[in-house]
């Protein structure tokens, strides 16, 4: 652990706002998974990998709050949402063709190192770009609402496949290590790292709130959750999670499904190599 | 409406049990309007029935105190599959709506 | 008067029958009986379980049984189900006691229904939430406290 955080530490104070990237090997990336993985097994001893797939509600800590999402999935409140992106999937365009048509990747391989044009491709991504390539209106607000059904919609289809996002490719190495230097790095006017809270300080608590482990985060995603869901916008992908999350530290938020969300997403999704996906979740 | 969802799953202890979702927005009469600063007036539902086979079981009274979407569960012990059961719910406004499901 | 109740709202025509057919319009007995006025009006938790239940002598049973979050997770949605192996249950009812109106909801029970009442309240803050079932003609009670706080991790 000692040696995964110093090295992360020293790529992350090293390398902040310069563009050069320290390259990492395919090894090294399998180093840190073992590594990473090792960690929360090891601070949450009696859990399994696939327990992590229930987030915060699989720690020991949060028995006393464990009640709410039990009752809560005895009738899980994004049922209703469900059936009609169900619909909405199978709904004609204009060309009659539908979303069934598109072409994307399993829903537990992405993101999706594209090769040819260097970039990560996402499930938010792709659907915009199918919509747009069969003429019709891409969705604007790729956070919320209808996007995140639609994701929810695709990506439950694979639930039980475990997590395998290929990065051999040496442009997908370099941005594992932009995502990863991004979770180590420091931010905001709070000075923490997405590692402070969620790999120092997993299963401790923050005022009323106890910290979800970094493992596992986004393989149930996307989530409803109470506190929007009592706002009027229940659902939200995980880049609508990592702007909260920066806000919460004071610190600027990136767009949503800009380059650094994608990079961090990438890099959470390749240290959750192996965890089977459970889309959609409900949280706090 | 018409969007009042129900599901009926097998008890622990024996029969059934019955959840209803209904969309509603449980207003206490507290919330002002943001836009007029006026106070939104209460609007909430005050019974929701459940029968089987037509036969009235229970019938649950809610209040302001109750969670918009009011998530409501009961227990039908004697219910047996090819039963129907039926949730009917009226408000303090007199605006109703009712869902059905057959035992499975 | 329930009749035309049940009218306004826009009900499936196939639902509506099965309503007049099964007899929902029209009173029948206990479960005919109006809204609970009295009972969500009342300040003190005795005035509601006078208005509701007919008594106020209550007794603890384990018979009772809760379930429910130590905290809750948003003060707004609180899950409580309460299960009982009384026999003979005719009522239940919820009360927070550190609301305004301690009575929050009810239920009433012929013998086709059972001993299982399960909703969302609304707390305004840390209470006890005490939770009574009437059963062959007594009334019953158990009680969990749920904590309701200022969270850490908004986003």
């Amino acid at each position: 652990m000692k040696k995964l955080f110093s090295l992360a530490l020293a790529a992350g104070i090293a390398l902040v706002g310069v563009s050069t990237v320290q390259a990492i090997s395919e090894s090294e990336i399998q180093q840190d998974i073992e590594e990473f993985q090792g960690y929360f097994l090891k601070r949450f001893p009696g859990l399994t990998i696939e327990d992590f797939q229930d987030g915060v509600n699989a720690l020991p800590q949060y028995a006393h709050r464990r009640a709410n999402w039990e009752l809560a999935m005895e009738f899980p409140p994004y049922e209703p949402e469900m059936e009609k992106a169900a619909e909405e999937w199978n709904a004609s365009f204009a060309n009659g063709k539908s979303l069934n048509d598109c072409d994307l990747a399993p829903g537990h391989t992405y993101p999706v190192f594209d090769a040819a044009t260097g970039d990560l491709r996402t499930i938010v991504g792709d659907i915009n770009a199918c919509l747009k390539a069969n003429g019709e209106d891409q969705i604007k607000n790729v956070k919320r609402a209808k996007m995140a059904r639609l994701v929810a919609h695709y990506r439950s289809q694979f639930n039980g496949e475990k997590m395998a996002v290929d990065f051999s490719d040496p442009g997908a190495q370099a941005l594992y290590q932009k995502g990863r230097q991004s979770y180590w790095a420091k931010r905001g006017q709070l000075n923490f790292s997405c590692a402070d809270c969620h790999v120092h300080n997993a299963g401790n608590m923050v005022r009323g709130d106890v910290m979800s482990a970094g493992l596992g985060h986004g393989v149930g995603f996307p989530v409803w959750r109470t506190k929007w869901q009592v706002a009027g916008k229940p659902w939200g992908t995980i880049h609508r999670r990592y702007g909260g999350c920066n806000k919460q530290v004071r610190a600027h938020p990136f767009k949503a499904q800009g380059q650094e969300y994608k990079a961090l997403e990438f890099y959470e999704a390749v240290m959750n190599t192996g965890i089977p996906l459970k889309v959609p979740s409900q949280r706090q | 409406m018409a969007s009042t969802k129900m599901k009926i799953k097998k008890s622990k202890s024996g029969g059934y049990e019955v959840m209803v979702l209904a969309k509603h927005p449980m207003e206490t009469g507290n919330r002002k309007d943001k836009k007029t600063g006026e106070k939104i007036p209460e609007h909430f539902i005050e019974n929701m029935e459940f029968a089987v086979n037509g036969e009235m079981v229970a019938q649950a009274n809610l209040g302001t105190g109750v969670s918009k979407n009011p998530l409501i569960g009961v227990g039908i012990p004697n219910a047996k599959p090819g039963d129907t059961v039926t949730v009917s719910w009226v408000d303090n406004r007199g605006e109703s709506d009712s869902a059905e499901k057959v035992v499975k | 008067m329930k009749r035309r109740i049940f009218l306004k709202g826009s009900l499936a025509a196939g639902t509506l029958a099965v309503a007049a057919g099964a007899g929902m319009l029209t009173p029948k007995s206990v479960l005919a009986a109006a809204w609970p006025k009295a009972a969500f009006e009342s300040k003190t938790e005795v005035e509601a379980l006078q208005a509701f239940f007919g008594t106020s002598d209550v007794e603890q049973s384990d018979k009772i049984s809760i379930k429910a979050p130590l905290q809750a997770e948003n003060g707004a949605v609180v899950p409580v189900k309460v299960m009982t192996s009384l026999a003979g249950v005719e009522g239940i009812a919820i009360c927070a006691i550190k609301n305004p109106r301690p009575y929050t909801t009810s239920l009433r029970v012929t013998d086709g229904g059972g001993g299982l009442y399960s909703t969302r309240i609304k707390m305004g803050q840390t209470s006890p939430v005490n939770c009574y079932v009437k059963a062959g003609g007594k009334l019953y009670m158990a009680s969990q406290e749920i904590k309701v706080t200022v969270g850490g991790c908004g986003g």
